[in-house]
C-alpha cells in the first residue's frame, strides 16, 4: 500500500498529465457534451459580451467598407425604384403607356466619394473621385442619400467637377409634393442649407413643411428626388408670387458619398426642346 | 519567486492570452498560417514553477482558447502536452543555464539562438498536435503539414515581436 502511494507521489505529474489529456480527448470526441454545449462556447454570456465589445471596437476600422457596400446597395435600390416609378407614374391616366426606353432612361451609373467641397462661396463646386473611366459624363445628375446635390460639369479620366446647387447660376425645376405646385429652385442666400423656390403663384396654396422634389421637367434628374422642405413663406416684392425658403435635404457640409445618375435620353430630349429656338435663329 | 515575479509572469501570461483571444485569433495569412500566440503564456512562465502547477495553468489556458474557438478540448490537449514536455526540453537545451539562480525564460535573458531553439521545439509540438487533431483525418496530410509550417513561422514571429516589446 505504502509503495503504491509512493509511486503515485513520484509519478503524480505524469498521472495528472495523462488525466488532463484523457479529459481533453474525451471533450473532443464528445463534442456535444454537456460542458461544451452549456458553458465552454461562445454563447456563454461573459465570452459573448467580451467578443461583442472587441467587435464594436473593430467595427470602426471597417466602417469605410461597410459604408461603401451600403452606398452600392442603395444605388441598386434607387435604380429599381426609378425604373418602376417611370413605368407607371402615380398621377398618370390609365391609358398612359410609357415607352420602355423612356421608362428605363435613368441609370444610376456609379457612387463617388466627395474629395473636395466648398459651400461658402458664391459659386460652389465639388470634386468627386470618379471620372470618364468609371462612366461619368458631363451633365449627369449628382445626388446624396438625402437629396439633390448638383450636376457634373467637367470630367477627366479619374475625377469630375460638380456644380453644386449652391451656385448662383444653378436652377432646377421643383414640385411641391402635397400642393402639386411647380416652381424653380435657385440659390440666392449665403446660407448653405437654404435655397429659394420661385415662380409659385401667390394665389396657390402652399403649406409650411411641404417637401419639394425635382419635377418631371428636368432632363438631368429623375422626378421625385428630394430637394428640401418649405421653411418660410413670404410674398415677393411684386406681390404676384410667393418667395419660399427651402431647407435643403442634403447637408452640404457633411457630404461624403454621392450617386451619379444618367439620363440616357438626355440628348434627344434637350435637342427637341431647343430646336424651335435654334430654327428661329 | 517573490510576489513581484508572480505579478510579472501573470501579467505577461494574461497579455498573451488576451492578445490571442481578441486580436490574433482572426488573423489568418494565405489561408494557412494561423497564430496561436497564447502558447507564449506557457513558454515564458518562470523555470522554477512546479510541473503540477504548470499543467494546471496550461489546462486553463487551453480551455479559454477553446471556449473562444468553440473547439472544446483541442487547444487544451495540445497545450497540456506542450507544458508536460517543457521541463524536458529546457533541461536538454539549457543544461548549464538551469543552475543559475535567476533564470528567466525570455528573449532578453536567453539570447536569440537559445530562445528560438527552445520555443521552436515546443511550438512545433503544440502546433503539430493541435492541427493534426483538428484535421482529424489523414486525407489532408500535406495541407496540414503546410499549415503547421506556416503557423510555426507566424507564431514565432509574433512571439519575437512581443518579446522585444517587453524589453
Amino acid at each position: 500500500m505504502l509503495q503504491l502511494f509512493e509511486f503515485i507521489a513520484r509519478k503524480r505529474n505524469f498521472i495528472l498529465f495523462v488525466f488532463l489529456e484523457i479529459l481533453s480527448f474525451w471533450l473532443i470526441v464528445n463534442n456535444s457534451n454537456y460542458w461544451s454545449v452549456n458553458y465552454f462556447n461562445t454563447s456563454n454570456t461573459l465570452i459573448a459580451k467580451s467578443l461583442s465589445v472587441s467587435n464594436s471596437i473593430k467595427a470602426y476600422s471597417n466602417l469605410q467598407e461597410v459604408n461603401q457596400s451600403l452606398a452600392e446597395e442603395n444605388r441598386r435600390l434607387r435604380q429599381q425604384i426609378t425604373t418602376v416609378q417611370q413605368q407607371k407614374p402615380a398621377n398618370a391616366p390609365a391609358a398612359y403607356k410609357p415607352d420602355s426606353a423612356f421608362a428605363a432612361r435613368y441609370k444610376y451609373v456609379t457612387i463617388a466619394k466627395v474629395v473636395d467641397n466648398s459651400v461658402y462661396r458664391t459659386d460652389n463646386y465639388l470634386t468627386i473621385d470618379k471620372g470618364r473611366a468609371h462612366g461619368v459624363r458631363e451633365r449627369m445628375g449628382v445626388m446624396s442619400p438625402d437629396g439633390i446635390v448638383g450636376i457634373v460639369t467637367v470630367c477627366n479620366e479619374y475625377f469630375s467637377k460638380v456644380t453644386s446647387i449652391l451656385h448662383s447660376q444653378f436652377s432646377v425645376g421643383a414640385m411641391l409634393l402635397r400642393s402639386g405646385e411647380i416652381g424653380t429652385v435657385e440659390w440666392q442666400t449665403t446660407n448653405p442649407s437654404v435655397v429659394s423656390l420661385r415662380d409659385v403663384s401667390r394665389y396657390k396654396k402652399v403649406l409650411k413643411g411641404d417637401t419639394a422634389v425635382t419635377s418631371s421637367y428636368s432632363s438631368v434628374f429623375p422626378p421625385g428626388v428630394i430637394i428640401g422642405r418649405v421653411q418660410k413663406i413670404a410674398v415677393s416684392a411684386d406681390q404676384s408670387q410667393f418667395d419660399i425658403e427651402l431647407r435643403l435635404g442634403t447637408d452640404f457640409t457633411k457630404l461624403s458619398y454621392v450617386y451619379l445618375v444618367e439620363n440616357k435620353l438626355q440628348k434627344p430630349q434637350e435637342a427637341v426642346q431647343k430646336s424651335p429656338i435654334t430654327a428661329r435663329k | 519567486m517573490n510576489p513581484n515575479d508572480i505579478i510579472r509572469s501573470t501579467t505577461i501570461g494574461l497579455f498573451y492570452l488576451l492578445l490571442h483571444v481578441f486580436v490574433v485569433r482572426q488573423l489568418v495569412l494565405f489561408d494557412s498560417a494561423f497564430c496561436f500566440i497564447y502558447v507564449g503564456a506557457i513558454l515564458t512562465l518562470p523555470y522554477e514553477i512546479g510541473l503540477t502547477t504548470l499543467l494546471l495553468i496550461a489546462f486553463g489556458t487551453g480551455l479559454i482558447a477553446d471556449t473562444f474557438d468553440n473547439t472544446l478540448g483541442m487547444h487544451t490537449a495540445a497545450t497540456v502536452l506542450m507544458a508536460y514536455l517543457r521541463p524536458t526540453v529546457i533541461r536538454y537545451q539549457m543544461a548549464q543555464k538551469t543552475s543559475e539562480a535567476r533564470f528567466e525564460l525570455s528573449l532578453r535573458n536567453l539570447g536569440l539562438p537559445t530562445f528560438l531553439s527552445y520555443t521552436f521545439v515546443l511550438i512545433l509540438i503544440h502546433h503539430s498536435t493541435l492541427l493534426f487533431i483538428e484535421a482529424s483525418s489523414p486525407s489532408l496530410f500535406l495541407f496540414t503539414l503546410l499549415k503547421i509550417g506556416a503557423s510555426i513561422v507566424f507564431t514565432l514571429l509574433v512571439l519575437l515581436l512581443t518579446q522585444l516589446f517587453f524589453r
